[in-house]
């Protein structure tokens, strides 16, 4: 792992134990059907507390990444790329994760997510979609 | 702009100004720090710790708070304080929220401080603290996504994607800053730097270099607020609050997330500019919060210095050198001064319009802009215009 073990919240729970199965999942808020990353009990649109689970393929493109080259987390290796990804799924929704590109990360491309077990946490690092 | 506001403009002052030194170990307490600048901003406007009737400070765990510094320096009677949570983006609120209780008579003499031992005890950028509250971090935090530094380069590189915005741009503005610095007595950073030497600085979080980061400091800096009547008693020369503006904006959590190259002052300077009655060609100086290069960069797109994306050669044109158009923390910024979580460039502000800023002094300068954190952290910042009485 290249940083901090996740700590869910109450909001959070599910979605991390669906990322562990290998499910990246979104909310689709049931008032008005505007779909939300990350996990939160209410709807920033309508405010609406109605909403289920959708199972979405983990894609997006590359909005910006930066190269750690000092270690930040005490004990990682550097340097390490971690990449910001706008979600197909959400457009308001960025995910972050670490890439494992092989190399430097474009502007704007299509990206995947590839899920990574480390120890009994599962967590989403990005590949180029190819 | 909200329909009922107070007549504000100019009805408070900013009366003092006091400094601890900065230093990479002070060696005392941060309630220490806090009283020390406390008093030195009272003897600086002409007050004893008597007159006090307000204190306010902004932390996020790491200072002291009212509750402490008041029975430190034995004052009584406090009818108004403000203990902040917050970073950055609330260091001008602060100031706001003080020149408020002050116009509404909650409190006549207010303090406003900040006291932190960032490079001794508390490195914001560092690693070895706790994480920040926030539900956003189980998202980052896994993937060594944790610290500011990190952040800002990311959205940093988002410019530069967008825009063509250039290492050099960056290097422009931190040469620049350091040369204001070389002037200022009070710089941690004096020794004059070149583009080259800003480009040949160490990595960080790439695209940032180590110039293009803050210096992490330990010190204090303190402002006395009252109203702008009775500041013109006192021993200095009144610095009229014009306009104090701040809240939330343009997002950039993962949840709501707009266009991470515009931030929350691109909502709040209209606001602010109505305010006092100004708009960006009535500022004389500015002094914009530095935690990084690029958060000036996009402040000056944002504040209306410059159109959207233009941030990059505007500094590189020379316009925000002291001798330029629109002089930029001409105390050498986050960067070169020193770091005092918003509260030192109010500060410097202050001693400009004062015409007391000696060898990087900016003839003539009646209308400063100050600004907090612009919001890529969290969604809100705060700023202020001052105005020569
Ligand atoms: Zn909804």
């Amino acid at each position: 792992m290249a940083g901090h073990r996740p700590e869910p919240d109450r909001d959070s729970r599910e979605w991390w134990e669906r990322i562990a199965r290998h499910e990246f999942a979104v909310q689709r808020c049931a008032g008005c059907g505007v779909d939300r990353f990350p996990a939160r009990a209410f709807c920033p649109a309508c405010r609406g507390e109605e909403w289920r689970w959708r199972a979405v393929e983990p894609e997006g493109r590359v909005e910006s990444w930066i190269v750690a080259r000092q270690p930040f987390v005490p004990g990682v290796a550097v340097p390490y790329v971690v990449v910001m990804v706008r979600l197909s799924a959400v457009p308001d929704g960025l995910a972050y994760g670490n890439w494992r590109g092989g190399r430097e990360p474009r502007a704007g491309e299509r990206v995947r997510g590839v899920y990574r077990e480390e120890g009994d946490v599962t967590l989403v690092d990005w590949e180029p979609a190819g | 702009m909200p329909k009922r506001l107070l007549d504000f403009r100019d009805a408070t002052a900013i009366a003092g100004v006091g400094y601890t030194p900065f230093s990479k170990n002070s060696g005392v307490s941060t309630l220490t720090l806090a009283c020390r600048a406390v008093l030195a901003a009272l003897d600086d406007a002409g007050l004893s710790a008597a007159d006090v009737d307000g204190l306010a400070t902004h932390r996020v765990g790491d200072s002291a708070p009212p509750t402490l510094v008041g029975p430190a320096l034995g004052l009584t009677g406090l009818s108004w304080h403000l203990d902040q949570f917050g970073g950055g983006s609330v260091s001008h609120a602060v100031v706001g929220q003080a020149a408020l209780a002050v116009a509404a008579g909650m409190a006549e003499t207010v303090v406003c401080y900040r006291a932190i031992n960032a490079r001794s005890e508390f490195r914001m950028g560092g690693t070895g603290r706790g994480l920040p509250v926030s539900p956003e971090v189980q998202y980052q935090a896994p993937y060594g996504y944790v610290a500011p530094p990190q952040q800002y380069a990311m959205y940093a590189r988002a410019h530069m994607l967008r825009y063509g915005t250039t290492a050099e741009h960056f290097g422009a503005l931190a040469v620049t800053q350091r040369a204001n610095a070389v002037k200022n007595p009070r710089a941690l950073m004096r020794t004059p730097i070149t583009l080259e030497d800003y480009l040949a600085s160490r990595w960080i979080a790439e695209p940032f270099r180590l110039l293009d980061c803050c210096l992490e400091t330990d010190g204090a800096c303190a402002v006395v607020v009252t109203t702008a009547e009775r500041a013109r008693a006192l021993r200095r020369p009144p610095v009229l609050i014009s306009a104090a503006a701040w809240g939330g904006g343009q997002s950039h959590l993962s949840g709501a997330a707009g266009d991470p190259t515009v931030t929350a002052a691109a909502e709040l300077a209209p606001r602010l500019y109505a305010q006092a009655g100004l708009g960006p060609a009535d500022v004389d100086v500015a002094e914009i919060y530095d935690c990084f290069t690029y958060s000036v960069v996009v402040q000056l797109e944002d504040y209306g210095f410059c159109p959207k994306g233009e941030g990059g050669p505007y500094v590189a044109s020379g316009a925000t050198a002291l001798d330029g158009p629109l002089p930029v923390n001409t105390h050498g910024g986050f960067l070169s001064e020193g770091y005092v979580h918003g509260v030192n460039h109010i500060a410097e502000a202050v001693s400009q319009l004062r015409g007391e800023a000696g060898d990087r002094q900016v003839p003539g300068a009646e209308v400063a802009l100050s600004t907090a954190q612009p919001g890529y952290v969290l969604p809100a910042t705060s700023a202020l215009i001052l105005r020569r009485a």
